[in-house]
């Protein structure tokens, strides 16, 4: 009648899951090895200047060298990119169950909504300078902007995505609506709401770099602009390497926070 | 109107709540005109009553349990739970569908003990109830678990367990078996059969078989479609608890050719 007992049933595909993930961990690193390995050899074998390619050695000595700048300027950049993203978050999902809520909001203010997702979101950059002077707020503004959508859309179907039926389940237990937004409607578009985080934290890093290049004085992007000035391509690449690196971390994190957040979505498959 | 008022005196501690219903009519708005779903019929269940609807797809069973727990708006006539006239959604009630509709990310046992948060009841008492129930319905060892990782009848069991922990006065139940194999609905009707037997329960239990509803029911009313009305109410005395090969009994046969006959006449079978 009973199921196997819940340890025995995860512990051979949670094994499964880390040898997989650690082989194609191992793939991945021998790929990038070799490219480097190939690139190094094209430079010195074509004999390209440094100011025009660098060889692989060339900026990996020069990121590693320039650790406390790239640190420094990789963490304004995650402020920003938490910032902007958490604002998004905590405009889009309340925003999402109003728009649901209410019909007058989907007919008026949605198509609103979709129209000004239809801009480049980057336009605005130079208007938000006129309003804010350039300096962190603007690119926090483009991030909220560039994120607040994929969030948005996916909470709004979440929340759409709820049966019917277990809204009469909690009515017939005279539940309050607060109940049924905590106890049902929220938890159970999580999962949705979360998929559009994970779609808005890739488009805010996008959104990051590209807004301090046009309006901060710190950050990643803003360090690449200015070497770029500079011609100076070794800390153009080795913040280009810090930038994906920050990308990594963001994803990760979010995926970390799937499994802590959402123990049931721990599928075995 | 005036409640035609069943009261049985009945000693157990949660006595079941009668239904009374007169003149009960849906009708759904529609793009041509309202849908006439419903009615007009009439209902008198007594309390701790198991009362079965049965019919083909569309003639109204789920409405009729809709309106009758005030979840739906009714559209003419009226309703009396325990002689009190229906006003808003009931809460003294479980309610089953035919899909176990868990909350997937809960618990089994969190999902049963929805019940006492939402309605603020005492913890401890409300676990020892779950406890009890999960005893009953088989459910031991599956209390941390995700419903993702229950088989279908074992999601229905827990959604059975949430539907009684908080000891309601009557049951819902919208085919709740109609989505499981044939091996496992035998064995659920006979566990809602012994859960009923000793709870007693009012319950109003939809289905489209003719075995669960002769098997389980005091009493089968059978409904025709469009619009919704119960063409013929059969009495069934067959004694409990009921086997798992019900054919054991001719007078089941019986039955079960009647309400045969019956969907025949209607045109729900057409066979040659």
């Amino acid at each position: 009648m009973t199921l196997a007992d819940p340890a025995q049933m995860a512990a051979s595909p949670r094994l499964r899951l880390v040898a997989g993930w650690l082989r194609t961990m191992a793939f991945t690193a021998g790929a990038v090895v070799l490219l480097m390995a190939l690139w190094e050899v094209a430079i010195i074998a074509f004999e390209v200047p440094v100011w025009l390619v660098p060889k692989p050695s060339d900026f990996m000595a020069r990121f590693f060298a320039e650790i406390p700048l790239l640190l420094h300027h990789a963490l304004a950049t995650s402020r920003t990119l938490v910032l902007g993203f958490l604002l998004g978050v905590a405009v889009a999902v309340p925003l999402a169950l109003a728009i649901v809520s209410v019909p007058a909001l989907q007919r008026g203010l949605f198509p609103v909504i979709v129209f000004l997702n239809i801009m480049p979101k980057t336009v605005v950059g130079p208007i938000l300078i006129v309003w804010f002077g350039i300096g962190p707020l603007v690119a926090v503004l483009i991030v909220f902007l560039m994120c607040f959508f994929p969030v948005l859309v996916d909470s709004m179907s979440g929340f759409r995505a709820v049966d019917r039926r277990l809204y009469q389940i909690t009515r017939s237990m005279g539940a309050r609506p607060w109940q049924t937004l905590f106890y049902l409607r929220l938890p159970a578009s999580m999962a949705h709401i979360y998929a559009g985080m994970r779609i808005g934290i890739v488009k805010a890093v996008e959104g990051v770099i590209i807004a301090e290049f046009i309006a901060s004085s710190e950050g990643l992007g803003y360090l690449i602009m200015r070497a770029s000035g500079f011609m100076d391509m070794t800390l153009m690449f080795s913040g280009l390497i810090a930038a994906a690196l920050v990308a990594l971390v963001f994803n990760g994190s979010l995926s970390i926070g799937e499994a802590v957040l959402m123990p049931w979505a721990r599928r075995p498959e | 109107m005036s409640a035609p008022v069943q009261k049985m005196d009945q000693s157990a501690a949660h006595p079941g709540a009668s239904i009374v219903a007169r003149g009960l009519t849906k009708l759904y708005p529609g793009k041509d005109g309202p849908f006439h779903a419903l009615g007009p019929i009439d209902l008198d269940v007594a309390p701790g009553e198991f009362v079965s609807l049965i019919g083909p797809s569309g003639c109204g069973k789920s409405t009729t349990m809709l309106l009758v727990s005030g979840l739906e708006p009714i559209s003419d006539g009226e309703v009396w739970i325990d002689g009190e006239p229906l006003a808003k959604p009931i809460s003294d009630i479980g309610i089953v569908f035919q899909d176990h509709l868990l909350l997937d990310f809960r618990t089994a046992m969190r999902n049963v003990m929805l019940q006492q948060q939402v309605r603020g009841l005492d913890r401890a008492k409300m676990e020892a109830a779950a406890d009890s129930l999960f005893d009953q319905l088989g459910l031991k060892g599956a209390e941390n678990k995700y419903p993702w990782q229950l088989s279908g009848g074992m999601r229905q069991r827990v959604s059975i367990a949430r539907a009684l922990v908080h000891d309601p006065t009557m049951l819902i139940m919208d085919e709740p078996f109609g989505a499981l194999d044939a091996i496992t609905r035998t064995q659920l009707r006979h566990e809602l059969e012994m859960l009923w037997l000793a709870k007693r329960k009012t319950v109003l239990f939809i289905t489209h078989s003719i075995e669960e509803a002769v098997g389980l029911s005091d009493r089968v009313l059978v409904m025709s479609t469009a619009p919704g009305r119960i063409v013929e109410e059969i009495q069934i005395d067959l004694p409990r608890p009921r086997p798992a090969l019900l054919g054991e009994y001719p007078e089941f046969s019986a039955y079960a050719k009647r309400i045969y006959s019956i969907f025949e006449t209607l045109g729900v079978y057409k066979f040659r």
